[in-house]
Order: structure tokens, then sequence, then C-alpha cells
């Protein structure tokens, strides 16, 4: 029994990792044409504006979240950990704010509804009509 | 002018609570060492933040919560209270400032903020944002850090390319050595390029600088006022142009990292020596493990006076002799500090550090010392 469970969940968990896979979105409305570089430096802070100049709004995931750890590390390039300690460094020198946090997938979708200039990340089996994913290749 | 800027960035910022926007955060840092000798060393000469061989848990710890608010859209309040354990944490206004954007690339900041010379200096007292438990205090340990004024930060992006430009204006106060140190029409611009792993800076800066030390003030004026008054005005430090001059570089790839800083500090006129810091440091990432080993030197020992008094031949120069040296006596240091350290990332907001350095003092090396030291560092 105990085995049939652990083979359950490690099947599970391999298919898990098999659909996994990170995607950044914004609103179906924003025209901007954003690359890789421009998320990578929404994300650390470095930029605060669309190549649009229109000023972007950031929503990011909990640490505690596995989507985060991947957005980081594959997107950003860094640990989760040194992430938090750039922006740690921006908020304390009132050089930046830090992104808005929120707990899920359909909760970055809402949240971008609501604010046209928003910009997240999420479960590409997630991804529904109310959100564009932005092609990061 | 200074209390009236703090007043106006404490009301906009409090203002702003109506709008129940206002974002707060925090740090702290809970840091205990011990030094491995009790050792007796002025104030003015101790690099290790005063620790003896008792463990101590106050020198260095320090809590902070900042408050900041949109006053509109470009217009931003912020305030950072601070309570530093070393003052029986009574609580500070470190900060408190308006900024005001002005694009997408440039902003500027008018009231109280810390003064931009070194590359970390805005996030210095953040623990939590470097890999030491404090930055090396050869180069960071300067008594003038926060500036009353203004400040324009300009940044953008050539190709794969960052810039920065920066320049502040203002004057500063602090209390040091049972005395005060004032830097009047105070400015320092910096430049600073970087790209994915690679980041330069450079710096300068300078102030009319006052040190009212009514001791020596006194010792100084008694002596010198009736028998050398040009030598008097040479070392008391009134008004005297303080000269800045800082280069910086980091190389980050993220999976390991070495960087350094190179400082200047120069009173010509004065009696305080001119002093030369830098420090370089490299560490590696592993997962949540960051070991790290910093190298810094501290040259600060001329003797100020000697040509001037000279001029003034004999017999002065036999009979004043002995106070240049007394004078250099209080104030001339000359050491390294080699440490280890290691940082784990406990958390996505808390970072665990032990520290050990060993102090070689090139002067008087009774006041050699090894210093142990751990380190809680928290940001919410």
């Amino acid at each position: 029994m105990k085995r049939t469970i652990g083979a359950t969940l490690f099947g599970a968990l391999l298919s898990l990792q098999a659909v996994a896979e990170v995607v950044v979105v914004v609103h179906p409305d924003n025209q901007a044409t954003i690359t890789k570089q421009n998320v990578q430096r929404l994300f650390l802070g470095k930029e605060t504006a669309f190549p649009s100049s229109e000023a972007a709004t950031i929503v990011t995931q909990p640490a505690s979240q596995p989507l985060r750890a991947e957005f980081d590390s594959d997107v950003l390039g860094r640990n989760t950990a040194q992430v938090s300690a750039m922006w740690a460094k921006l908020v304390f020198t009132g050089r930046g704010i830090a992104p808005q946090e929120v707990e899920t997938d359909a909760e970055v979708i809402e949240f971008i509804q609501g604010d046209k200039n928003a910009i997240g990340y999420i479960d590409s089996a997630s991804v529904n009509g109310d959100v564009k994913v932005v092609n990061l290749d | 002018m200074k209390k009236a800027l703090l007043a106006v960035a404490l009301t906009a910022a409090l203002a702003n609570t109506a709008h129940a926007n206002i974002r707060i955060n925090g740090f702290a840092n809970f840091i205990g060492g011990m030094a491995s000798e009790d050792r007796v060393v002025s104030p003015t000469q101790d690099p290790l933040y005063g620790y003896d061989d008792n463990i101590s848990f106050r020198e260095e710890s320090l809590f902070a919560l900042q408050a900041s608010g949109d006053v509109n859209d470009r217009m931003s309040a912020t305030v950072q209270v601070l309570a530093r354990g070393e003052n029986d944490f009574e609580v500070d206004f470190e900060w408190a400032y308006l900024t005001y954007r002005v694009t997408n690339n440039m902003a500027v900041s008018a009231g109280r903020f810390r003064l931009p010379l070194f590359r970390l200096s805005d996030s210095l007292d953040v623990g939590y944002s470097h890999h030491w438990i404090s930055a090396p205090q050869a180069v960071y340990d300067v008594p003038f850090n926060d500036l009353d004024g203004f400040r324009i930060d300009y940044s953008d992006f050539a190709g794969d390319w960052e810039y920065k430009l920066g320049a502040a204006v203002g004057t500063f106060e602090n209390e040091i050595s049972a005395g005060t140190i004032e830097g009047d029409n105070t400015y320092l611009v910096s430049a600073e390029v970087s790209n994915d792993w690679l980041s330069i800076r450079s710096v300068y800066g300078s102030a009319k600088t006052t040190f009212d030390q009514p001791d020596l003030n006194a010792q100084i004026t008694d002596q010198l006022s009736a028998v050398a008054p040009g030598l008097r005005d040479f070392l008391l430090m009134e008004e005297d142009t303080a000269r800045f001059v800082g280069v910086g570089v980091q190389i980050d790839t993220f999976d390991w990292f070495v960087g350094g800083e190179y400082t200047d500090i120069d009173i010509e006129e004065s009696y305080t020596p001119k002093d030369e810091a830098w420090y370089v440091t490299a560490g590696m990432r592993f997962g949540k493990w960051t070991p790290s080993f910093t190298y810094q030197s501290f040259k600060g020992d001329e003797v100020k006076g000697l040509d001037e008094l000279a001029a003034l031949g004999e017999p002065l120069q036999t009979a004043i002799t002995p106070s240049l040296m007394a004078i250099n006596g209080v104030f001339a240091q000359n050491y390294t500090v080699t440490s280890a350290t290691v940082r784990y990332d406990y958390d996505s907001n808390i970072a665990l550090k032990a520290e050990i350095s060993r102090y070689s003092d090139d002067l008087n090396d009774t006041r050699d010392a090894t210093l142990s030291r751990i380190a809680i560092n928290y940001v919410f």
C-alpha cells in the first residue's frame, strides 16, 4: 500500500515537473514589446517602466511558492535569497518599491485584470484569456 | 533648516496615512561578538567596534522601521527610524526625505539621507543585503554618514550597460570623540556603470569641515597662539577643505564574486592625517551558503604640520615637535584586518552569519586582537 502511494506521489511529481513551466504574463491590452532583458530589469528593480514608458506594476509570488524559485532561477538567473537581498537594498534606500505579492496564479491573473500596467508570472497551465503571455525567446 | 526638512518629510509621510497606501518595512541585525583580548584602545583608534573579551550583543545590534508613502504620482515621502544597541536602543530619525520623480530616469530627493560615499553606503545598515556581518570598517567607518540636503539621481541603459549618475549637496553634523564634526558646502558626485556581472563606481566629494573638540582646540590655541599663529591656523580644523575620492569595482557571476573599494580622505590644513583605505573581498555561493574572505587596510599616520613648523626654525621646532607628535598619537591609525565570513540563507528574509577577523595594528601591536562574531539579519 505504502509503495503504491509512493509510486503515485512520484508519478504526480514527475508529471507536475513536466507540465510546470513558468510564463511571464501581462494585460491583453499591453502593447509594449517586452524582452527577457526588460523582464529581468523590471523584476530586479533596475527599471520601473515598460519600453513604451508606461510605469509597470510588478506582481510576484511568495518565496514559499515553488514557481517563485523557478522564475527567479530560470528568468532572473539568481536564487530567491539573492533577489530578496537586491530588493531589500532598493527598498531601504528609497530607490524602489517592493513588488506586490499575491499567493496564487489565480490571484496574479486577477491582479493583472485590475491593473493594465501589471506584469507577473504564472504556471503555463494557468494561462487563460485574461492575460497575455510575454515571449521571452 | 535641518529640522524644517525633517518636519516637512514627516508631515508628508504622516498625512499620507489617510490614503491608506503607506508602506511599512523594517530590518534588524542582532549581532554578538567577542574580542580575544581586553584591549585598552581609544575610541578614535578602535576598528573593533568596542568589543572586549566578554561577549556583547549591543555594540552593533540595531532595529529599524521605514515608512514610505506616495504623496502623488510623482512624489513620495520616506522616514526611517533606527535604534542602535550602542546608544541603548534610543530611537533616532536616521533618514527623512521627499523624492520627486522627474522622469522615469531621474529623481530628486530633499531631506536627510545617507551620504552616497561608498558602493554600499545606502544599504550599509541592512545586514541582510550583503555577505559580511558589517561592511569593512577601514573604508566604511567614517564620521560623516548622513547628509541634510538635496540629491539628484539619474540612471539609464546603453545596450547591456546600466549607468547611474548622482550628485548630492548639503551639510552634515555628527558627534564623535567628545567633539562635533560639521561639514558645510558638502557636495558629492558619483558615476557608476554596470552590466550583468561587472560594476565600476567612482566618487568625488568635498566639504568645508570643522571639528570642534574643546580640549584639543584649547591645547592647540593655548600653546601656539602667541608663538606661531600660522601653525595654529594650519592645525585647527576650522572650515578647512576636506576632499574625498573613492573607486570601487565588483565582479559578480552569481556563483562567485570578487570586489573592492579604495578611498582617500584628506583635510590638508588640519592635524588629521590623510587616510588611505581599501579592501578586497571574494566569495562563492553554494546554494544557501556563501563563504567569503575579506582583507582590509587602513593607513593614516602621517604627522601633520612638520614642514610648517620647520619653516619657523629653532627654537620653536624643538619646543613644539613633541606637541605635534602627541596630537598625531591621538589620531594616527595604521592597521589591516583579515576576515573569514560565512552566510547562510535561512529563509528568504533571514540570514545567519559567522565571522572571524584578525586585526593587526602596525603602530602598536599590543592592540592586535581576533574578533569573533555571529549575526542574525532580518528584513520584512
